[in-house]
């Protein structure tokens, strides 16, 4: 197997993907690359433009919140590599990064029914189809965090 | 040059032609320095409020009703129309008063008035009041603000552009409307612009350019970083020193900004020790609302209420800060109690990787030490001069353009970066918001309002300050408190010349402390909350709106009982 890929906002809703990825990674003693998207659509109900300030923050976020998932990964063994882009589409830099490693995996964490989330319960299955058409990757979801 | 460049170049060269052609606030000063003379009516017009009636069409008439003199009333309602020395006066002679969202009056002059005007004498009428007209342009303004503040709240447009639209309905029922009925006239361009503040505008400009140098340095994560250390990894201390280092930093820059670079760092640090990030950020956005009102520049509402009172940055500080303190000595119990579960562990219990420490170490750098030092001595000068500048009559806004450009040549940043790092869409909004409450001041809406709330009120002082402060504080958790607050400045100034024992300003203190403080009680009530719940979000832990109204609701109200306290104690 080379690869598993592993999308991550952090917080404890991300916990329990990270854990599936590492365990999914353990069995297979593949290399697991975490993903953080910078994404700064919230910046758009406010009246700010400085975004390559804001953009840098949290770019330095991102890389911790990987830099925390790699510890954990490491801490059981497993090869872990993290990945921070910037980007206006998450769904785009999930299949972009399924490229580039040659996926064989994706662990997507199933939403929370939070407005926040990337996907709905609905989207994240056509996701799934998706990434298997498009980057030939088996996609295992891990299930909401409370 | 490029188009965003052009745009901005000609942004600016538009708000600086503005403020120079415009009768604004900046030359209200010295606009009302009418001095009687000889061979001359002079008058005063009030509304039905006794507050001055500007911009009226004053003309002195003869009997047949053709003008002979004409002259336009000044901002504090004065006017004179100067006779000509030579010329002889007719018999019958009356003063005109014209103008829109007014019925029309007339005041005869009489035998005597006629005869000291022949004599070459000033001749003195009596205070003449106009009685309001309700137009159709009263409806029409007043909708196109709610509208405006419904589409704020709601977030269906940005803030800007809902000013903005707000501000173009407006001028298309002025320019437009008459052709089809004068009683949709609101106001002509040139009066509009005599409604934006332009201290305000370039006050907040300046400040801009400040914090865009200062954010550089790193002196945000340094700072959480010292926080870190200094509390030795226990919680319940960790967050007191960051709710101090966000209050302050905020008193001084811009609440957004604080939060936008402390709540990346703080999150890492919440990782690091393996609690909740909320436990840290709630307590600091929190801090952050109510530590800002301190000084003259902390919030754009104090920079509305300082610019439109005339209440000064030393004012703010001495009539403020010890109730702050004391509200904030309740956030801090208030919040030691609702997290502390999760303020209970420390460091050691946690168990964190030493590789995450590391890289907290790591980014808790100084960046730019030099930049740092320069910022750091001309922000004290700033200061300095935001202290003492009243005595010269130094406006605010000039210090803060004066600061800012003594930085740039000082440090010599990219120009163009740092022009990019000013909010144009703020200032923006900023116009357009002045724009849309003038046009509500124009047709009478806030003097409906203010009469409205003098009558409520009566001349009791205890109860005008308790009707402001709380008002204020929980309309602010629906309402953006930006243009709620520039609604209600007219309205306050009434109440303060009106109410007996309010001319030391005390209720614009009350607006203050409601207006920011009441920000805490909602998650769209401060723009601070929203960029923090947007950069939490991103990091897996979402602030919803539940959430925040649920921690927010019981802090609005201990912090600005406590404040309120303070209020009484100082001005009772």
């Amino acid at each position: 197997m080379s690869g598993i890929v592993c999308p991550i906002r952090g917080g404890a809703a991300s916990q329990p993907t990270i854990a599936k990825a590492i365990s999914v990674a353990k069995e297979s003693r593949a290399t697991v690359y975490f993903l953080y998207v910078v994404n700064l659509d919230f910046l758009l109900r406010t009246t700010h433009t400085r975004t390559s300030t804001i953009q840098r923050e949290l770019r330095e976020m991102g890389e911790f919140i990987v830099l925390a998932a790699q510890t954990k990964a490491a801490a059981q063994g497993v090869t872990a590599e993290s990945s921070v882009r910037e980007g206006d589409s998450v769904r785009e830099e999930i299949v972009r990064l399924c490229h580039e490693v040659d996926a064989d995996v994706v662990v997507l964490g199933r939403p929370r029914q939070a407005e926040s989330d990337v996907f709905t319960e609905v989207d994240i299955e056509d996701f799934g189809r998706r990434l298997a058409r498009e980057a030939g990757a088996q996609v295992i979801f891990s299930e909401a965090a409370e | 040059m490029s188009a965003s460049q052009l745009w901005r170049v000609l942004l600016i060269a538009l708000i600086i032609g503005a403020a120079i052609v415009t009768p604004s606030s900046l030359q209200a000063q010295e606009a009302d320095t009418l001095q009687p003379q000889t061979c001359a009516v002079t008058g005063n017009l009030r509304d039905s409020q006794g507050q001055p009636v500007a911009a009226v069409e004053v003309t002195l008439a003869d009997r047949d009703g053709a003008a002979l003199l004409s002259v336009e009333s000044q901002p504090d309602g004065r006017y004179l129309l100067p006779w000509p020395a030579d010329q002889a006066v007719p018999s019958n002679l009356e003063l005109q008063y014209e103008r829109p969202h007014f019925e029309n009056a007339t005041l005869p002059l009489s035998e005597t008035q006629r005869e000291d005007l022949s004599g070459c004498q000033a001749v003195a009428v009596p205070i003449v009041e106009l009685e309001r007209q309700i137009t159709p342009a009263f409806w029409i303004a007043a909708v196109v603000f709610a509208i405006v503040l419904a589409f704020i709240a709601m977030g269906t447009l940005h803030n800007t552009l809902a000013a903005l639209l707000g501000a173009s309905i407006l001028f298309a029922f002025s320019y437009l409307g008459p052709l089809v009925d004068e009683g949709l006239f609101i106001f002509e361009f040139e009066r509009s612009l005599e409604f934006v503040d332009w201290n305000v505008i370039f006050l907040i400009m300046g400040m801009m350019i400040v914090i865009a140098v200062i954010e550089r340095t790193g002196i945000f994560q340094w700072s959480a970083l010292q926080a870190y250390k200094l509390s030795g990894g226990r919680r319940w201390l960790l967050v007191i020193i960051l709710m101090v280092i966000t209050g302050v930093a905020s008193a001084f820059l811009d609440n957004v900004t604080t939060m936008l670079l402390m709540t990346p760092i703080t999150i890492q640090i919440a990782l690091s020790l393996g609690m909740n990030p909320l436990a840290l950020l709630m307590p600091e956005v929190m801090a952050s609302n109510v530590i800002g009102i301190s000084t003259l520049v902390g919030t754009p509402t104090n920079i509305l209420i300082g610019s439109f009172a005339e209440i000064s940055f030393s004012d703010f500080l001495i009539n403020l800060t010890p109730g702050v303190v004391l509200a904030m000595v309740g956030l801090v119990l208030y919040h030691e109690y609702i997290y502390r579960k999760e303020l209970r562990g420390s460091q050691e219990e946690s168990g964190i990787s030493n590789v995450l420490l590391a890289r907290l170490q790591e980014r808790g750098q100084i960046e730019e030490p030099e930049d740092l030092r320069k910022a750091g001595i001309v922000g004290a000068g700033m200061i300095i001069l935001f202290v003492i500048g009243e005595q010269f009559h130094l406006l605010p806004s000039v210090t803060a353009i004066m600061g800012a450009t003594a930085l740039m040549v000082w440090i010599r940043p990219d120009i163009d970066e740092m022009i990019e790092s000013v909010d144009w869409t703020t200032l923006v909004f900023f116009i357009a918001l002045f724009i849309c409450v003038g046009g509500v001041q124009e047709v009478g809406l806030i003097s409906f309002i203010a009469a409205w709330i003098g009558d409520l009120v009566g001349e009791n002082l205890v109860l005008a300050m308790l009707a402001v402060t709380w008002l204020s504080a929980f309309l602010s958790t629906v309402i953006a408190n930006i243009p709620f607050t520039a609604a209600m400045l007219p309205v306050v100034g009434f109440l303060s010349g009106n109410i007996p024992g309010a001319d030391n300003k005390v209720l614009f203190y009350c607006l203050s402390v409601g207006s920011a403080m009441g920000g805490n009680g909602s998650l769209i009530g401060a723009s601070a909350n929203m960029v923090t719940a947007g950069i939490a979000d991103r990091a897996g832990t979402p602030i919803t709106y539940v959430y925040f109204l649920k921690k927010g609701l019981p802090a609005l109200i201990i912090t600005v009982a406590l404040a309120m306290i303070w209020l009484f104690i100082r001005f009772l």
